[in-house]
């Protein structure tokens, strides 16, 4: 471990610090709320297989493919969404990269059947076509997010912290303006 | 909207998805400083810019990350295929 003499404070980033409402927000169809609190992961390795030793776990292995709160972005990165606290080993000297994310990003949860009608008004990628428990990086209009469909009519999205209160506002907008056809 | 076939993601994707890298398989000079200003010109700035079959870079920077290869028609805009980096030229 380097020593760099810059002490760094932490970032605390919550819906308050933003002031975005605490949600969530009802529209005809869908929900909008805050994802509860992560610890967020973002995992780089070569060779999967050094880092899955490293977790002590199988990491999913194809693009877009997710295994226990991790999702595989790309053929040598993984993103990890874990309960509040969660700590992973740093793997000190293996050709791997574990880097502690979690105030980057927050996480927002848009459910109901109008849910995928929101996203697809700014997304351009074919989110229907995105099964159940898979996830990839988009973007939403102009600003890079994380789609995660966790269910049929639930999916969580990952925004990084300086476009947040713009993807909240967007998504309310998107919210209001879809209305009564948001329907499925 | 345009769609490119990412080779790692393995399917079609938005172009905004999408940052264009500049021609395609042009190696860097394995020794530097042997170059001369002429030959230094050649690497930096001199490219084929043909019409039709165009090889190119492209990163998948809102997806998986990953740079790769395109064959498109400059002329068409048509992709005619997407190979990842390090493959021969197609
Ligand atoms: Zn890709």
């Amino acid at each position: 471990m380097v020593e760099i003499g810059v002490k760094i404070a932490p970032v605390a980033v919550s819906a308050a610090d933003l002031k975005l409402g605490s949600g969530p927000v009802e529209g005809t169809g869908v929900r909008l709320s805050h994802a509860e609190t992560k610890a967020r992961y973002s995992l780089r390795a070569r060779d999967a297989a050094v880092l899955d030793g490293v977790l002590g776990r199988k990491l999913p292995a194809k693009i877009g493919d997710t295994a226990d709160g991790i999702a595989c972005l790309g053929p040598d990165e993984w993103y990890a969404l874990l309960p509040e606290g969660t700590t992973l080993p740093k793997g000190e000297g293996l050709p791997v990269s574990v880097v502690d994310v979690s105030s980057r990003a927050l996480g927002f949860v848009l459910e109901g059947p109008g849910a995928l009608a929101v996203l697809s008004s700014g997304c351009p990628l074919d989110l229907a076509k995105l099964a159940v428990g898979r996830a990839t990086r988009t973007v939403f209009e102009t600003v890079e997010i994380v789609v995660w469909r966790e269910a049929e009519d639930r999916w969580h999205v990952e925004v990084w912290r300086s476009f947040a209160i713009w993807l909240w506002h967007a998504f309310l907008a998107a919210m209001h303006s879809s209305g009564g056809h948001a329907a499925k | 909207m345009l769609l490119i076939h990412c080779p790692y993601c393995e399917e079609a994707r938005p172009e905004v998805e999408f940052v264009y890298g500049g021609e395609a398989h042009i190696a860097r000079p394995l020794d530097p400083s042997t170059y001369s200003d002429a030959e230094w010109e050649e690497f930096l700035y001199i490219r084929s810019n043909p019409r039709g079959r165009h090889h190119e870079r492209w990163r998948h920077t809102h997806g998986c990350g990953r740079f790769f290869n395109a064959v498109r028609d400059t002329v068409t805009d048509v992709f005619e295929t997407t190979y990842k980096a390090g493959e021969p030229r197609k």
